[in-house]
């Protein structure tokens, strides 16, 4: 038993060169890789195409990392008769919804494909993955359920009532909330 | 340990003469006492500063703004690895392999924190494989111990994260962790590290068995595949260690078979396509006993007994009882085979096996004919009985040396 103890820790402090190389290697790859996110973040906002979406907030407050709000978006849930696929959809399939404009301002979703489909200049395309489906509809997911509210806006989010948020869509499909509208009528 | 041992019984080895002063001081030069205790200060006097750093970065995060927390989350990663790799430098490995450890833990809130600040929550796993990748390098980079435990362990959450909430099973993950983990184990055999392993793999092929949405039995292919490996393994230990989870799993799901197989309802989900089920399993079991041959230990075959498919043998409490005389195989193959070893923890653990049998078969198959507390009495007085018969058979055993009985 003792020497299993013993023998994990070498007791050689060094580790070789060659290997202390590959351990900045390894280090600088991790800070490389979290200013990676960083920069697809900021990209996704900076490049892509911002559009209004129509949502709800249900039940706010985080315990570890202050508040955020889940939302529920209206395209969150839809009729089945929007699905463009040969087969039925199934339960965590991927799924690209086509997005088109309303009077006013925000997007409503006009089909649901298994596959990324063509788009006019109007229309926009947002992927998301099928959760559950019933007889007449599904629920998708897009990753874009939460908002990580800044202090100052948590309190007026409190009641449950409509909201338009302002999401960006990148040309290589990675979507992110920019900002919320908490003035929208329903 | 083996310090404190000398210490206390060395003056009395050489009274008796078995060893002279100056042997016994030679002897006590070769195990210097151990710096774990003193290095035990200041990591909890730095795990103290560490948590107070915190709570005044997470009470003020909302106040920073981008650049700064990305600036304190970088910072804080680079340091915790420099500062490891000072102390390690510096001779003190508890604390530098510590503050490495927090530094993979720091890299992965580094990745959660990063992707919040800018509202992603993406589909892809690629941030999660990455923080398991990191590890994974770690562990190779420190030969360490500790960075193995927490890679199986990242490794298992990444699994559990991409079924759960993404839904989709990440085979680039299992087989990494297989393959990166299984190889660092197979040159660096460890029972502790053999056990983690194979409970991490484990892990990861029940969650695939559920997202496959195939029969729950196909889950001992890929188990029992583990369990090979530790049959292949030269070092004994570390070997056992491996099969302890797989063997553990098949004990207790052959249990659950016993209580709960005589309704067709739960036996049919069970029933998994014969042919290629028979075939696979198969398959693994002369892996297997090629493995035990190689390395000389064909006795351990009767581990198998534990996956014989009985659940493919329709009509109730026939299957219930054959299951029960499985189960009285293994575990009296056990009792057996630590007899003859002369192995008192496997006998201690054939004897809780034989028991916990025991006790599953006289649930079963008196308790609809039994009044109720002729039931409880007759039970007890059987276990008392079956545990002195025991008792006795290994008291016998141990005092007797040298006599291989049976």
């Amino acid at each position: 038993m003792t020497p299993d103890v013993s023998s994990s820790i070498p007791p050689r402090p060094d580790i070789p060169a060659p290997r202390r190389r590959w351990l900045q290697w390894l280090v600088a790859a991790q800070v490389l890789f979290v200013v990676g996110v960083a920069v697809a973040g900021y990209a996704t906002a900076a490049l892509g195409r911002t559009l209004w979406l129509s949502t709800q907030p249900v039940d706010p407050r985080d315990l570890l990392y202050g508040d955020y709000v889940n939302l529920r978006y209206q395209i969150n849930e839809l009729p089945g008769g929007l699905w463009r696929g040969n087969t039925p959809p199934r339960r965590q399939q991927a799924a690209y919804v086509l997005l088109a404009p309303r009077p006013d301002g925000t997007f409503e979703a006009t089909g649901i494909f298994p596959e990324r489909p063509a788009t006019n200049g109007q229309e926009a395309v947002l992927r998301g993955s099928v959760q559950t489906v019933w007889r007449r509809g599904v629920r998708l997911r897009y990753g874009l359920e939460r908002y990580y509210v800044p202090e100052t806006m948590s309190r007026r989010l409190s009641q449950r009532r409509p909201l338009r948020v302002q999401i960006s869509v990148a040309p290589w499909g990675q979507a992110r909330i920019i900002g919320l509208d908490t003035t929208a009528r329903q | 340990m083996s310090r404190k041992l000398l210490e206390t019984d060395g003056q009395d080895w050489v009274q008796r003469g078995i060893i002279t002063e100056q042997q016994r001081e030679q002897l006590l030069a070769l195990y210097p006492t151990d710096a774990t205790a003193i290095g035990l200060l200041p990591l909890l006097g730095s795990l103290l500063v560490g948590l107070s750093a915190l709570s005044v970065v997470a009470a003020n995060w909302q106040g920073l703004t981008e650049l700064v927390r990305l600036a304190l989350l970088l910072g804080s990663l680079c340091s915790a690895y420099a500062g490891g790799e000072y102390f390690r430098r510096r001779g003190n490995l508890n604390l530098g392999m510590g503050l490495i450890a927090l530094g993979l833990i720091l890299f992965g809130a580094s990745i959660v924190l990063t992707s919040q600040l800018y509202q992603l929550i993406g589909y892809d796993l690629t941030g999660l494989l990455a923080w398991a990748v990191a590890g994974m390098g770690l562990t190779w980079l420190y030969r360490s111990r500790l960075l193995f435990l927490m890679t199986a362990v990242i490794s298992g959450i990444v699994q559990g994260y991409n079924t759960g909430q993404l839904g989709a099973f990440s085979y680039l993950t299992a087989v990494g962790t297989a393959l990166g983990l299984g190889y660092y184990w197979w040159r660096r055999p460890d029972a502790l590290l053999g056990g983690v392993l194979a409970t991490g793999l484990l892990w990861q092929a029940a969650l695939l068995i559920n997202f496959l949405h195939v029969k729950i039995t196909w889950f001992f292919i890929p188990a029992m595949l583990v369990y090979t490996l530790g049959d292949w393994q030269p070092d004994r230990p570390a070997g056992r260690a491996l099969q302890g989870p797989p063997l553990v799993a098949a004990f207790l799901f052959t249990l659950g078979l016993a209580l709960f197989g005589e309704s067709d309802f739960y036996a049919g989900q069970l029933r998994a396509p014969l042919v290629p089920y028979l075939a696979a399993l198969v398959a693994v079991a002369v892996l297997s006993a090629a493995g035990k041959r190689q390395r000389g230990r064909l006795g351990s075959l009767t581990d198998w007994l534990l996956l014989l498919p009985g659940f493919y043998f329709t009509g109730g409490l026939p299957l219930a009882v054959a299951t029960l005389v499985v189960l009285y195989a293994y575990s009296g193959a056990v009792l057996l085979r630590a007899h003859q070893e002369q192995n008192q923890d496997r006998v201690t653990l054939g004897t809780v096996l034989f028991i916990v049998t025991t006790a599953v078969a006289y649930f079963k198959l008196t308790w609809g004919f039994m009044d109720k507390s002729l039931f409880f009495l007759l039970g007890g007085l059987l276990l008392f009985g079956l545990s002195w018969l025991l008792r006795r058979r290994a008291a016998r055993t141990f005092s007797g040396p040298s006599t291989p009985q049976q």
